[in-house]
């Protein structure tokens, strides 16, 4: 292979001619374009003003809130705002605000942060609007008690109005249940688990049964629901770790342990391909169902409608697995108008219509007592009777404590029980390996 | 400019690797520049016509090369000389993002931190198991897939390009459709090897099911892109050569063992090099292989955690800037050593043949 | 003459055909069962078999893609960074390359073999003070922190600077001189016309490598301004695999590239073989 012959472009006349002035052109307007186009995409910046007055409003989310509808609702009576919702992962979305907190700019105007995350960014109050100082002192009675205190760094300042609360329930297949010659009357199956020792020995005789389905989804999803009932979980309210010498964490990861290794896990990976396909096809029986795991299953598994039902999960219906918060960064140019539209979104005719479409169960106590939560059914869940199930875990449950690094320290421990479960490492060497990764991610 | 002769100088062909690094030629010493000519010829041996003239001349050939090297030198500087610099900077630190606590020099702690961490042995060990499980496939059957394309084909162009489609394609699309592939219950993959009777693997859980996967992907991106340069490499081997050799009663594997392979020699090492260098640093492939989303660990047991998605943890997730510009420099130091020791033996192997 | 089971050199074998077509289509079949997934429904995925025929939903799929996601804003945001980038690799990295390769100056030596050093330097390796840096400027999150950082490679420079010294003579420029030609005359009319070959190599590849590029877009863009890559990722890593949108967007991402690469294949080819032998 040859170069092309140079002095065939040589020999073209030099000066004057229209290759040479175009190309000089060309190259001339290229460079144009290329700063034009620089510095376009510098001023492109987020300016937060429309033309006339109008003020645009970011929020970002992650998984799904359910706020869609509401937004349009809320740009039909406020005609000059318009919202615009970023949603991202869960684990990226607190990335992402952490380093924008950081970096002084890029936050949107209200932000959600879950339950695992919050002490978190409450010890850094200075990044957002005390929400006091727009009005916030008059909803003090709207929330849950410890929900409206977890999101106060201290007792002036309040940063977060609450959006949802986990609660907890069992998710079943009523199909899979009679197929295995359980009973699949809600109350009868939550007369079979007492407590959740009892829960696995049903999973026992389930999988006995050889429908061809395991009975629960994954152990990292149970040992939230067993450890989601304890008075205290990875920190002690002063932050102090207590992962090692808390003995709820080891009895969860134990009973965990057990489910593995008699065969009762699917195995799958909690929001993987796998896991959704899963839900659509029964490859178990069983799920901690949080509320907010309604609206997964419904959204992904829709031909499996009338099959599934909800159960009171063991010991007593109690416990907590998420729950949210609506912030307003620092950084937001419109703290006024963020404030109200986070002060509307948590409102509870919002919060009900949430509820009512996807299944996120309202922190708003007023909404306890109104029959059209209390009362409601959901048909994809044989109608189960899902505000009275909720409503009551919301009223029972006992607030547990997240410390800054909660959400890093049970991936830690879920991830160990993903190796037993994959076989990589026996139960006591992925506690030790989790243990030393958790002790580690909360330095 | 033509020269004749078997001298097939590599010149570095037209890298595309993902991660920017291209390599550097295969004869650093050797000043390729060879068409300069000394001081002497140029302006100097003119006589001058006009003194001014002579002096906006001089002047122009004295300070114009800095004028046209400049906007290029000055970026490079501020954007990539500068951070290098600064990275060793920052790894001598304490240095947290978010942290409330202040940023401390702390001198070489990271480094002993480092050195005594098994997460970053772990993911040198991934580096290097996928590293050389990608590597070596892929030039072998790149050097089979050239001597195929080498043949009076019809359609030549059709087949060249056909091979060099995995590799314009873009590298994160290409990673979650292998991913697909790769799933444990519903991946294709797994359907074939079930045809055949083969247990369905699961493929992101094991360590070497993962780094095997991984290689895979590798192989299939890159083995298109080799084939193409030694393929280049083998057409400017003159017939001659072959023919006198075949006179000489040579075989087919003795004409390739004495002809082509050493001709092929300086391609050989480049492509050993690039593949070194992407080696070292593939990132998406084990970012996004893993089943869960948004994760940054390389699976449950850190199994396909590469040392560029550790630093990509570290300084990402857990915002520690400092270890993750220790983790950067380590690996500097070792795409070095490693590039260095793939051309020594390289240069080796390709000579002794 | 011996007889070998290899096929001689230039002669076409028995199995050198099929082969050839194996290698093709296992080349193309990842993509081709792209184009299979992102035209199911999400339903269809999940079967077994899977699917390997292509379904009717394509088109859903992908408006589903531009109405539920920005992936349009990534779209533009890409190809405005591509550009960028190419057109000042090629104008830069070729006054450079053309300093280097034929003038004369001072420091010559020493800055083309830290130029030749750096072609080995992992990117990452800077990726720390480079983010701190786009902080400082201001730039987080827009497209700017990914352009300017790679509006030059050592890459680009190596490239122009071994293209052109091989290709114009010296006798040239001299002769350019001796006519009273200062520098720039020179680089307009002589230099510039000679190198469109290798400028058209170097700017496809330098095109086709922004338009990929992940890790450092990754690191620096946000979710809300994406480049394809960084959005393809934010995708998959969704609140639920939607697997058929997910590949439709894989598809359209695809897409640009793969129609780039069918138009200027041979260019591209041809690029990577001229650029691997020199006589």
């Amino acid at each position: 292979m040859r170069w092309r012959d140079p002095l065939s472009w040589i020999t073209r006349p030099a000066d004057g001619s229209p290759a040479g002035g175009t190309r000089r052109v060309r190259r001339g307007r290229v460079l144009a374009a290329t700063v034009a186009v620089s510095l376009l995409a510098t001023a492109c910046g987020d300016s937060g003003e429309g033309g006339d007055g109008t003020i645009e409003l970011t929020i970002a989310t992650f998984n799904d809130f359910g706020f869609q509808p509401l937004y349009e609702q809320y740009m039909d009576e406020h005609p000059n705002i318009t919202i615009t919702e970023h949603v991202a992962e869960y684990q990226n979305h607190h990335t992402q605000l952490a380093t924008r907190l950081a970096a002084g700019n890029g936050a949107a105007d209200v932000v959600a942060i879950e339950g695992d995350f919050l002490a978190q960014f409450t010890a850094q109050p200075q990044n957002f609007y005390n929400l006091f100082d727009y009005g916030a002192d008059e909803l003090e009675g709207r929330w849950l008690d410890w929900k409206w205190q977890q999101s106060m760094p201290d007792a002036d300042t309040q940063i977060g109005l609450g959006t949802d609360v986990g609660g907890l329930a069992i998710c079943y297949r009523r199909d899979l249940f009679e197929q295995a010659g359980l009973p699949a009357d809600r109350d009868e199956v939550a007369a079979l688990w007492p407590d959740w020792e009892s829960y696995l020995e049903v999973g026992r005789q389930f999988v006995a049964a050889d429908t061809g389905a395991r009975f629960l989804d994954s152990g990292p999803l149970l040992f939230n629901a067993i450890l989601g009932q304890a008075p205290q979980a990875f920190y002690e309210p002063d932050n102090t770790l207590i992962v090692e010498s808390n003995p709820a964490i080891k009895q969860a990861w134990d009973l965990v342990m057990e489910a593995v290794e008699g065969g009762l896990s699917a195995n799958l990976v909690q929001y993987s391909t796998q896991w959704t396909t899963g839900l659509q096809q029964g490859t178990f029986a069983t799920i901690t169902c949080p509320a907010w795991m309604m609206a997964f299953i419904q959204s992904q598994a829709e031909d499996t409608a009338g099959n599934w039902d909800v159960a009171a999960v063991p010991n007593g219906g109690g416990g907590n697995w998420g729950g949210s918060w609506l912030t307003v960064p620092s950084q937001s140019d419109h703290p006024q108008e963020a404030y109200e539209l986070a002060a509307w979104l948590t409102a509870p005719e919002q919060a009900l219509s949430v509820f009512q479409r996807l299944g996120n169960m309202p922190s708003t106590v007023e909404l306890y007592e109104n029959p059209e939560l209390t009362e409601f059914t959901n048909p994809f869940f044989h109608d189960a009777p899902v505000g009275r199930i909720f409503t009551d875990a919301a009223q029972a449950l006992e607030p547990q404590y997240q410390g800054p690094s909660s959400a890093a320290v049970r991936l830690a421990v879920q991830n160990g029980i993903r190796r037993v479960e994959d076989g990589q490492q026996s139960p006591e060497q992925a506690w030790e390996t989790a243990l030393g990764e958790a002790v580690r991610a909360a330095d | 400019m033509k020269r004749s002769g078997p001298q097939t100088r590599a010149v570095a062909g037209p890298a595309a690797p993902g991660p920017g690094a291209a390599p550097p030629p295969p004869d650093p010493a050797r000043d390729p520049g060879r068409t300069e000519r000394g001081p002497g010829r140029g302006a100097g041996a003119t006589r001058p016509r006009l003194g001014f003239r002579h002096r906006l001349q001089r002047t122009d050939a004295s300070v114009s090369p800095y004028l046209y090297v400049a906007p290029f030198f000055l970026l490079f500087l501020g954007f990539m000389l500068f951070p290098l610099g600064y990275t060793f900077y920052v790894s001598l630190n304490d240095w947290n993002l978010i942290g409330a606590e202040a940023r401390s020099f702390t001198g070489l702690e990271n480094y002993r931190t480092l050195l005594a961490d098994p997460n970053f042995w772990n993911a040198l060990r991934n580096t290097f198991s996928i590293w050389l499980l990608s590597t070596v496939p892929q030039l072998l059957l790149a050097l089979g897939l050239a001597h195929l394309l080498n043949a009076r084909l019809r359609g030549k162009t059709l087949f060249r390009m056909g091979v060099l489609v995995p590799n314009v394609a873009s590298l994160v699309a290409v990673t979650i459709i292998f991913a697909q592939l790769f799933g444990r219950d519903f991946g294709l993959i797994n359907w074939l090897l079930g045809l055949a009777g083969v247990g369905p693997i699961d493929w992101q859980a094991g360590t070497a099911s993962s780094h095997i996967a991984i290689a895979v992907m590798v192989v299939w991106r890159w083995t298109g892109y080799h084939a193409l340069i030694y393929l280049a490499a083998m057409q400017a081997i003159p017939r001659e050569l072959y023919e006198a050799a075949s006179l000489d009663g040579a075989g087919s594997f003795q004409m390739l063992r004495s002809i082509t392979i050493p001709a092929l020699r300086p391609v050989i090492i480049f492509s050993v090099l690039i593949s070194t260098i992407y080696g070292m640093q593939i990132f998406a492939e084990p970012l996004l292989f893993d089943p869960k989303p948004g994760s940054v660990t390389g699976g449950a047991g850190r199994q396909f955690q590469t040392l560029t998605v550790y630093l990509y943890e570290q300084g990402f997730r857990e915002f520690d800037f400092g270890y993750a510009a220790t983790i950067g420099w380590v690996m500097f130091l070792l795409v070095v050593a490693v590039a260095l020791v793939n051309y020594a033996l390289t240069r080796r192997i390709s000579s002794t043949r | 003459m011996a007889r070998s089971r290899v096929p001689r050199l230039g002669r076409v074998g028995p199995l050198t055909y099929p082969l050839l077509i194996l290698v093709l289509l296992l080349s193309v079949f990842p993509l081709y069962w792209t184009g299979v997934v992102a035209s199911q429904t999400n339903r269809a995925i999940g079967q077994t078999p899977p699917p390997m025929l292509p379904g009717g939903n394509l088109l859903d799929n992908i408006g589903r893609v531009f109405e539920q996601t920005n992936f349009l804003k990534a779209l533009v945001n890409s190809l405005v960074v591509a550009t960028a980038i190419t057109v000042s690799v090629l104008v830069f990295c070729s006054l450079a390359g053309f300093a280097f390769a034929k003038l004369r100056f001072r420091g010559r030596q020493a800055m083309m073999l830290i130029v030749v050093a750096t072609m080995m330097v992992p990117t990452q390796l800077g990726v720390i003070p480079l983010y701190l840096m786009i902080g400082e400027l201001g730039w987080s999150g827009r497209l700017p922190a990914v352009i300017v950082p790679t509006m030059v490679t050592a890459f680009g420079v190596f490239w122009m600077r071994q293209f052109i010294s091989q290709v114009v003579p010296d006798e040239m420029i001299d002769a350019a001189r001796v006519d009273g030609c200062h520098t720039a005359r020179i680089c307009w009319h002589v230099i510039l016309p000679a190198i469109r070959p290798a400028a058209a190599v170097l700017g496809l590849f330098t095109f086709m490598q922004a338009w990929n590029d992940f890790f450092w877009p990754l690191v620096v863009l946000t979710p809300d301004n994406p480049t394809v890559q960084v959005a393809l990722s934010t995708l998959a890593a969704g609140y639920f695999q939607d697997y058929a949108l997910i590949l439709a967007a894989t598809a359209v991402a695809t897409l640009p590239v793969l129609v780039v690469f069918a138009v200027l294949g041979r260019q591209i080819v041809g690029g990577i073989m001229e650029g691997a032998v020199k006589q």
